[in-house]
């Protein structure tokens, strides 16, 4: 909602209608005489042993997964294959013209445009360059297990086998793999040569690949992207979202300096099937996927369809393609055909296509007829292709050999290390910044108005005895914007966006004033698309920037369900640490807005592994989590609640410190001494606590010792089982609905870890497993202080002369658990 | 006439607005849509335009003041009227507000101590916390004694506390027993004990575990007290009831006074009390085990008061209507195996109680006379156990050497 941006009543009501280009398909033409102008021999022939290596490659694997032997290697693996045979020319073409500084990222069937864009890259870079890049990759322990497969003289040849090595070894789950077999087949990548993780999630790396092409337009970075995929994810959700987000018109409009379109390549490789179904005729109606992009923008993302089969017609796609994306007129998008002759996977047993279809597709294989064109040309000789393929047979072979045999390439062994993969789930580092330049701001910070206004607000809530008012009390909401004004002057990689975060400074004003110093590039509105939104702060970080996203309710969190469980928490341990994923996600649980927007579900993130999770009760707490967040190098799903955004810091001596300071992630809060009950609390309903135990206190002379869990992942119990050894009795409280709250995982480790020292067993105190009803009924949905005393009266010590009235007996916890509410 | 502009409510929920910057200064020339002021929310800022055409008569708040929604901020009218009517009379800066209603909050209420109100287990089963195990465990107390006052009947960590501060029932056995060697479930039948067949036990284990208990047996020429039973047995009055045994409870309620050390209970390792007065614990055999009803102020009633009560205590033990009180109390205790043909036992103690004498049977025994002849007499044993922690053993024996000569001169100490 920028002002600058009239919408004007009589242009936007004004008659007229809407025209299209022509979407070309399949227009390329040329012969290879023509083409030799374009191309020397050695390239044209290059072309073909890629193929080769390729069509091997997938060859290889399926006769392993199929028949347990390839070239009397006896071997297999379990895990997947979806194999790409069929689509080898197409995934040349696509890469003959790219090189190291452009990122391609894929899809679960990417095996070939891994192979071909190292090859591409292996033929532009220098040896010494090849030789710098092997070297340098975790530590030339990959170069070494590949040396041990023979003496070689060329480089290139090295490096040939470097990546088949490296690859194939990932896919048998081998240490020696790229990604120590963390990642495996659908999963595999090799970041040197500017190939970006492929994905298991159909239509996963859409979002992914538009984030990394924004961390390049935002950055400043040399080179494209390009978002590989198949034609069955253009029915996914998050695809359209990446798209409509790479498509967004503020980029022409609002970006000043950094005006211009998205540098990313949609990329289908259509190969008309989903898994068995058939896109076109069956499950979707777009009839030519080409038309997707005139859905989304006026450009039409300069759709084409173009023939796979004919890595020539492709390669003429993408120098055209490339030349848009270069002048700043992205996205672009093809839809390049294919077909794989392999099933989806090898128990496919193609129930859904004939003999016939598969066997007219292999009559018109470009192994054959690229092939036959060069060699009717007079490129290559018949017997020039017969070498090409049995060295192509040798090298696989020799390859197939080394990383089946477990001597030369061994698992990763969980028995004398047992921790190999704990050490991946988190980089656990701090960067103050991640490039050197000066970050883009518009003004000096200490000249920013909303930030001078932030800095002479009262850091305590009592003024000579005094409380001080509510609007000049620093409260939680300035707490987080504080740390956020710091790391944005100091990290210019730090970008910020959501719904409405800029002109409306977020929804719930964190982002106050930020518009007036900082530029759109680095601070800006999102379209309402959760799924884009984490996507692409994913695709950022792990292309090398600090990315702090918003959804605006924890509700949402579903909309991006893939993004915040597959992605942001799996890449690091999944790229056995190569990739960090400085993503902070601000999640806000609300109140007063019903059913789809009240809901904590600090449980769902606290359940996946690979998520930091924080929900910080207190200015204090959010101050110090933001700062830790925001320095670190791991996903941080970080928890707000609507409740508290006005609170003052009531607990922490002297306020909230105006100076920098962090909390460590894990550490717990101990608001309250007490030696009689253990009250732990996580969000807003620390202060329903607080409550509670000023009642206990007055009313029964029972002194609670309160404890808020602001960092649900890591959690270090020490202070907990400190004060639950001191007082033998412990209630957990929170706002989540009691069935799964993560309380329960809590009380469970409570019970492990001090059961001797128990007097009753830890009680949860959780929301009604109920929709939210609305705000007029809190009290009867939400924990109230009463709750609290009920429940220690209840299970802990009965309390004289208490009343219960919101109680459950056990009959009654029964009868709730077995009605299911 | 001089009209206000009032600070706009600029949400449903906001209360009130902090003024950011006066665009206007008094005297100005103002008309209606003229900028005033800006004002913001925690969440935005706002400009608020006249409402009122004229001059700017009077500013009620300044720059940065915190002002209630709808509250008069600024007065408009014509040059010189008076506007002090306008003027809120609340228009002090907001803080003194709330500092007020803190002064105000005074604690209403002293905290209750925390008191415990024993619970019922909903099973049979005692349950007892982690918590109040450990700590059983560590200061050697069962657990299982105690008082449960936690919810469904489970006995926490307080339950122990509280046992622990009355030791006399609190020690629990230290060493496990070997299970016994397998013997065929036919052979034998577990039999759960009664009530108060686990009090004996516990007070019995309880007693012999925690004092320094020794038996002095003695014998009496019981020909005076026999000669005695026989003549009121004779008398067919009431006091034809009177027994053997209610002639020695007289005996000891009388002679105890002068031997206070075995009238007494032993408070703790450091304490005794003694007391004034008899209250003498008689055992008494019943269905359900050993009962001990204790006779208050012995030492005050006549021989028939005491035989008539003891009595009346046996009967309301062995129908099992007895009150509570009546079996506690005690100062001393005898117990009269005579009638079952014991010679001699070692009684043991009731806590805290520090002796208890065992009456036993009578048999013939032969001494030498004045005049040297041999005489036959019927002589009747007297077992004293006592706690040598509170009474050593000349004053032990002294007590009943003294006993028996009371009982051997029943008559002469009838006429005290």
């Amino acid at each position: 909602m920028p002002k600058s941006l009239f919408v004007d009543p009589v242009e936007t009501l004004a008659p007229g209608k809407i025209t299209f280009n022509d979407i070309p398909v399949n227009v390329y033409n040329r012969t290879i005489e023509e083409e030799r102008k374009r191309f020397s021999d050695d390239d044209l022939v290059r072309i073909y042993r890629d193929i080769t290596v390729l069509r091997e490659f997938e060859s290889m694997l399926s006769l392993i997964k199929t028949q347990g032997v390839y070239n009397g290697i006896e071997t297999t693996y379990p895990g997947p294959a979806h194999l790409s045979v069929g689509q080898e020319a197409a995934a040349v073409g696509q890469a003959y013209l790219l090189d190291q500084n452009d990122f391609s990222f894929g899809s679960h069937r990417s095996h070939s445009e891994i192979l071909a864009k190292a090859l591409s890259c292996i033929h532009k870079l220098s040896e010494q360059d090849l030789m710098t890049i092997m070297e340098g990759f975790l530590g030339g322990s990959a170069l070494r297990a590949t040396e041990k497969l023979g003496p070689v003289d060329d480089v290139k040849e090295l490096a040939i086998r470097f990546i088949l090595y490296g690859t194939l070894s990932e896919i048998f789950a081998r240490e020696t793999g790229f990604h120590k077999g963390m990642g495996g087949s659908m999963h595999a990548f090799f970041l040197p040569f500017g190939i970006y993780p492929n994905n298991a999630i159909v239509g996963g790396s859409a979002a992914i690949a538009t984030g990394a092409a924004l961390f390049k337009k935002v950055n400043g970075k040399q080179g494209i992207v390009v978002c590989n995929s198949g034609d069955g994810s253009m029915a996914r959700g998050p695809v359209w979202e990446a798209m409509n987000f790479a498509a967004m018109d503020q980029f022409h409009t609002l970006w000043e300096s950094h005006n211009g379109g998205m540098p990313i390549l949609y990329n289908v490789f259509n190969n008309s099937y989903g898994m068995g179904d058939q896109t076109r005729g069956e499950t979707m109606g777009y009839d030519m996927l080409a038309r997707i992009g005139s859905g989304v923008s006026p450009t039409q993302f300069h759709a084409e369809r173009v023939n796979g089969f004919n890595p020539l017609a492709v390669i003429d796609a993408m120098e055209r393609k490339l030349e848009i994306l270069r002048k700043g007129e992205g996205p672009v998008m093809l839809d390049t055909l294919t077909y794989r002759y392999s099933g989806h996977s090898v128990s496919d047993q193609n129930a859904y296509r004939t003999k016939e279809e598969i066997e007219a597709w292999q009559a018109i294989d470009p192994i054959i007829t690229y092939r036959k064109s060069l060699v009717d040309a007079g490129v290559a000789s018949d017997s020039k292709m017969e070498e090409i393929l049995a060295k192509t047979a040798e090298r696989m072979t020799m390859i197939c050999k080394a990383a089946s045999d477990p001597e030369v390439s061994p698992y990763v062994n969980f028995k004398t290390d047992p921790a190999v993969v704990e050490r991946m789930m988190f980089s656990n580092e701090k960067v103050e910044k991640f490039d050197d330049r000066e970050p883009e701001v518009n003004m000096p910070l200490e000249e920013v108005p909303a930030y001078k206004k932030l800095k002479e607000k009262e850091r305590c809530p009592i003024k000579d005895g005094k409380p001080v008012s509510k609007m000049k009390l620093f409260n939680l909401r300035d707490a987080m914007s504080e740390v956020i004004y710091d790391r944005f002057y100091e990290d210019p990689t730090l970008i910020a966006y959501g719904e409405d975060c800029r002109d409306w400074g977020g929804a719930f004003a964190v982002y106050r004033g930020m518009m007036d110093a900082f530029p759109h590039c680095r601070l800006f509105n999102s379209p309402i698309a959760e799924a884009a939104i984490v996507g692409t702060a994913v695709g950022y970080a792990l292309s090398g920037g600090r990315a702090l996203v918003e959804l605006m309710y924890a509700d949402f969190i579903g909309c991006a369900g893939d993004e915040i469980f597959n992605q942001m928490s799996k890449w690091q341990a999944m790229s056995a640490g190569i990739l960090k994923m400085p993503v902070v996600l601000r999640v806000s649980v609300g109140s007063k807005y019903g059913a789809q927007h009240s809901q904590d579900w600090t449980a769902l993130c606290a359940h996946i592994p690979g998520l930091k999770v924080c929900f910080p009760a207190t200015p204090w707490e959010a101050k110090g989590l933001m700062e830790a967040a925001l320095k670190g190098t791991d996903p941080v799903v970080f928890f707000e609640s609507q409740r508290i955004y006005d609170v003052g810091e009531q607990f922490h001596e002297g306020g909230v410190p105006a100076e920098r300071y962090e909390i460590e992630f894990g550490d717990t809060n101990k608001v309250r001494d007490g030696k009689d009950v253990t009250i732990l609390t996580i969000g807003a309903a620390l202060y329903r606590a607080m409550d509670a135990a000023k009642q206990l206190s007055e009313k029964y002379g029972m002194e609670a010792d309160v404890i808020n869990i602001h960092s649900l992942v890591p959690l270090d119990y020490t202070k907990i089982i400190e004060s639950v050894r001191k007082t033998g009795r412990v209630v957990l409280v929170s706002d989540a609905c009691a069935r799964g709250s993560f309380l329960n995982d809590v009380a469970k480790n409570i019970t492990e870890l001090c059961f001797d020292d128990l007097d009753a067993p830890p009680v949860v105190v959780g929301a009604r497993n109920w929709i939210t009803p609305p705000f007029e009924f809190d009290e009867f949905f939400f924990p109230q202080a009463g709750w609290i005393i009920d429940a220690i009266h209840e299970k802990l010590v009965p309390l004289p002369g208490h009343v219960v009235e919101n109680g459950c007996t056990e009959a009654e916890a029964c009868r709730r658990a077995k009605e299911g509410v | 006439m001089a009209n206000a502009v009032i600070m706009p409510k600029a949400g449903i929920t906001v209360e009130s607005c902090i003024i950011g910057t006066w665009e206007k200064n008094i005297g100005d020339a103002v008309k209606v849509g003229d900028i005033l002021f800006t004002y913001e929310t925690d969440k935005a800022s706002f400009e608020c335009e006249s409402t009122e055409e004229g001059t700017l008569l009077e500013i009620f708040f300044q720059d940065g003041d915190e002002v209630p929604c709808l509250m008069n901020v600024c007065a408009i009218g014509n040059p010189g009227e008076d506007c002090s009517a306008l003027r809120p009379t609340g228009a002090a800066p907001a803080e003194d507000v709330p500092a007020a209603q803190a002064v105000a909050e005074v604690k209403e209420e002293a905290p209750v101590a925390q008191a415990a109100i024993p619970t019922t287990a909903s099973g049979d089963k005692t349950a007892v916390s982690p918590r109040a195990k450990k700590l059983a465990e560590r200061a050697g107390v069962d657990a299982a004694l105690a008082t449960p006052t936690g919810p469904n009947g489970r006995i926490i960590e307080r339950d122990v506390r509280t046992l622990m501060d009355n030791p006399a029932v609190a020690s629990a056995p230290q060493a496990q027993t070997a299970p016994a060697a397998a013997i065929p479930e036919a052979e034998y039948e577990d039999v759960k004990f009664s009530g108060i067949r686990r009090a004996i036990s516990k007070s019995m284990h309880t007693s012999l575990s925690t004092m320094a208990q020794l038996t002095h047996n003695t014998s009496f020429d019981a020909s005076a007290i026999l000669a005695y039973r026989k003549l009121l047995k004779a008398s067919e009055g009431e006091c034809a009831g009177i027994t053997l045994g209610d002639i020695v409870l007289y005996a000891v309620s009388r002679t105890l006074l002068n031997h206070p050390d075995l009238n007494a209970h032993m408070l703790d390792d450091n304490n005794i009390r003694l007391f004034k007065h008899v209250n003498l614990g008689v055992a008494v055999d019943t269905p359900r085990g050993l009962m001990v009803p204790t006779i208050f102020n012995a030492d005050q009633k006549s021989l028939l008061e005491i035989s008539k009560e003891v009595k009346e205590l046996a009967a309301q033990c062995r129908e099992g209507n007895i009150s509570p009180d009546k079996l506690s109390g005690g100062t001393f205790t005898v117990s009269n195996l005579g009638n079952m043909g014991v010679e001699s036992f070692t009684p043991v103690i009731n806590p805290p109680q520090t002796g208890i004498l065992g009456v036993c049977g009578t048999v013939d025994r032969v001494k030498k006379g004045k005049d040297g002849e041999i005489k036959i007499y019927p002589a009747m044993g007297l077992s004293l156990t006592y706690d040598h922690r509170a009474v050593d053993g000349t004053p032990a024996a002294r007590f009943q050497k003294e006993l028996g000569y009371n009982l051997e001169n029943f008559t002469m100490l009838l006429a005290k």
